[in-house]
């Protein structure tokens, strides 16, 4: 009788343990999902001749349309309701920086594990990477340092030795004449020390967003709902863009990188101009808990 | 005196411990000696960073086999040199850079001279340090298309790395930042003041012939506003309406700056050795040095921008056929030989 008390002791324990093992991370993780829409339309990417592709009117009534559609996540926060904020390794961009790839649905969702159990009423992150650590450190971050040099995604600036923070390749007006939109920082300086950076501009731009209902992580594993609003691109909160072809100052949509003024603009429309707009064309539209 | 002498008797202690343990210290390490960059008189100072990162006897060794290593690009097949060839003062004779796969890039490959003493590199002078440099083309696509580990991982198998970093940073790994400072230390070495210009500074016997001295004195009214000084550049970013490169991509520094007022302006560049880096401008626009002085004589593209010296004289720099041929007369007198021979 004794044996058989032990052997059921020890089978409850290890059921125990091993339910244990199995559902803490689970409960503890949070997903962001990322939309990438022009206005509510998820966008569906397509060439030129594509009759798939969606097709989106800028306030200056430019259509356009894209055929790739990249950027990159980083240095991503949760606040919990009492203020307190938990950094997902916002300093290691192995473990938390991931490139959206919108032809990829499975970059679609990133997925945040062993965040402290809680009730979360905001998030942040950045997009792009902050100048610290936008580095090309193929040695500290090999992982993402491979997953941004990939032929496919090529979201390296090799001139600037930094990431690029957006990639957008697509298609405007009537003529369907190609637009190339890429943005990335351009300083130069003392990585410890942003009062040595110049002479270019900052690309990186932090994001706030509240969420529309508390995230409850603990309990279950948080779904959060980003819609990233491209329509924002052209028309955004700040600037209200009409694209040019051509290599004159002014013209900026072959590829606009080539004025670092031009692509700011850009910049400010996606993700705010960081002074009175810290939101660019993010929002969040749902939280599943 | 009984203090005294134990003063002294203490004093040759330490003496003798001091001395024991330099000799300890002597067996450990490689004597790698600082190399003193001969900085001649009326040169600019140097760029800070050659004092963080101070040309040795072993670095500049090691960089220079670096700089001439083609196992730092994709497929083995282009080094530093293959761009930057000393013959022609370490640039090359194509319009625009030539890289792997026979890519062509953007820009014209820049002479590689007396760089301690520049303050921004690159023609827009978007890395203001040489250390920063070295990995730009070892990862560009039309360049070296590689990267830093790659490059890394080929070269640690090789044993005279093995010794050579050992010899320069007192053990053998392998780093990129030991890459990128050991180049650096051998592209500060890479000093050019032995021009016929340089030995009449220096009253070695040497005299102007009477159309260079005529070309001297016409250099110095027309066109040492902007390439002044020993070096032949105030390092200014200066748009000067030369014909436009077609590519978007290029927009000079205003690229880097985002100033409108930086558009299509480059560097000033350094004239000396410019016999021997033909073709000329941003991505290799004239042929000889005449094309670029009948094209700056003539009349050049208009833009806000274009530099107020210019635009003062009516979009030129008024020069007869004589005065042009004065002129490279002189520019000629800055020309090397020693430092487009090798050693
Ligand atoms: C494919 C040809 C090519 C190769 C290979 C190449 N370069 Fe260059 N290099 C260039 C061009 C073109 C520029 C001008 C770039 C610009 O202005 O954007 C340049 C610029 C430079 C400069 C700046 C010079 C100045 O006056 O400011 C340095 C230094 C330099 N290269 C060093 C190197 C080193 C070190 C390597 C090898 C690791 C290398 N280059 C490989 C073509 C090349
Ligand atoms: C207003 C400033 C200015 C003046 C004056 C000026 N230059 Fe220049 N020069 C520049 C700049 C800036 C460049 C590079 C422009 C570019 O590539 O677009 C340049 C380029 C050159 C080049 C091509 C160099 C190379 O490596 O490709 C030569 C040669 C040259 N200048 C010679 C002269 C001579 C000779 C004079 C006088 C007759 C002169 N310059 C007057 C600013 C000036």
């Amino acid at each position: 009788m004794k044996n058989l008390t032990n052997i059921l002791f020890a089978s409850a324990l290890a059921v125990a343990l091993t339910s244990c093992e199995k559902s803490e991370p689970a409960a503890n993780n949070v997903t962001l999902h990322f939309n990438n829409t022009f206005k509510d339309k998820t966008i569906v990417l397509g060439d030129a001749n594509s009759t798939q592709a969606t097709i989106n009117t800028s306030a200056n009534g430019q259509t356009h349309q894209f055929s790739e559609l990249k950027y990159v996540i980083s240095n991503i926060r949760l606040v919990k309701t009492d203020g307190q904020e938990v950094p997902y390794n916002i300093n290691d961009l192995d473990k938390g920086a991931t490139v959206i790839d919108h032809s990829k649905a499975a970059t679609l969702d990133y997925v945040l594990s062993n965040i402290p159990t809680g009730d979360y009423k905001q998030l942040k992150f950045g997009l792009g990477i902050k100048q610290e650590i936008n580095t090309l450190d193929e040695v500290r971050f090999p992982k993402f340092y491979a997953t941004a040099s990939a032929n496919d995604t090529k979201m390296m600036w090799e001139w600037g030795t930094g990431y690029r923070f957006t990639k957008i390749e697509g298609f405007y007006g009537s003529d369907k004449k190609p637009l190339s939109i890429h943005t990335g920082s351009t300083l130069d300086g003392k990585r410890e020390d942003p009062s040595t950076y110049i002479p270019g501009v900052n690309a990186y731009r932090d994001i706030t967003l509240s969420l529309s209902e508390t995230a409850v992580v603990g309990k279950g594993s948080p779904m959060i709902t980003i819609k990233a609003d491209f329509d924002k691109l052209l028309s955004g909160k700040t600037n209200t863009i009409t694209l040019t072809s051509g290599r004159g100052p002014n013209d900026n949509a072959t590829p606009n990188i080539h004025t670092a003024d031009q692509m700011v603009k850009f910049v400010d429309n996606l993700g705010g101009n960081s002074k009175n707009d810290n939101s660019g064309m993010f929002s969040v539209v749902s939280v599943k808990n | 005196m009984k203090p005294t002498i134990s003063i002294l008797f203490l004093s040759l202690i330490v003496f003798a411990l001091a001395c024991s343990r330099e000799d300890a210290e002597e067996n450990l390490n490689i004597d790698n000696p600082e190399i003193q960059l001969a900085i001649p008189l009326d040169f600019p100072s140097l760029n800070e960073a050659v004092h963080r990162n101070p040309p040795t006897l072993y670095g500049v060794e090691l960089g220079k086999k670096l700089f001439h290593e083609k196992k730092l690009s994709g497929n083995n097949t282009i080094s530093c040199a293959s761009c930057h060839q000393q013959a022609n003062a370490f640039a090359d004779s194509h319009p625009q850079a030539i890289g792997i796969y026979g890519r062509v890039g953007l820009r014209n490959t820049p002479p590689l001279q007396n760089l301690a003493f520049i303050k921004h590199y690159n023609w827009d002078g978007n890395k203001r340090e040489l250390e920063k440099q070295p990995l730009v083309p070892i990862i560009t696509h039309e360049e070296m298309n590689s990267s830093i580990l790659e490059a890394i991982g080929k070269i640690s198998k090789d044993q005279a790395y093995q010794i050579l970093f050992r010899q320069a940073f007192g053990d053998s790994e392998i780093t990129p930042d030991r890459i990128y400072k050991s180049i650096a230390q051998y592209e500060y070495t890479l000093l050019s003041i032995n021009s016929k210009y340089d030995k009449i500074k220096r009253n070695e016997g040497l005299q102007f012939s009477v159309i260079e001295a005529r070309g001297y004195q016409l250099f110095k009214s027309k066109c040492a506003s902007c390439h002044s000084g020993e070096l032949f550049t105030d390092q200014s970013f200066r748009n000067i309406g030369f014909p436009l490169n077609p590519s978007t991509e290029e927009a000079g520094r205003g690229r880097v700056t985002g100033i409108p007022a930086d558009y299509m302006s480059f560097r000033v560049p350094s004239l000396r050795n410019i016999a021997y880096t033909a073709p000329y401008g941003s991505f290799g626009q004239f042929k000889t040095l005449q094309a670029v002085l009948d094209y700056m004589a003539e009349d050049v593209l208009e833009a806000d921008n274009l530099d107020p010296i210019l635009k003062a004289n009516g979009n030129r720099i008024p020069m007869t056929a004589q005065e042009k041929s004065d002129i490279i007369a002189f520019l000629h007198t800055l020309s090397d030989e020693s430092f487009i021979t090798p050693q």
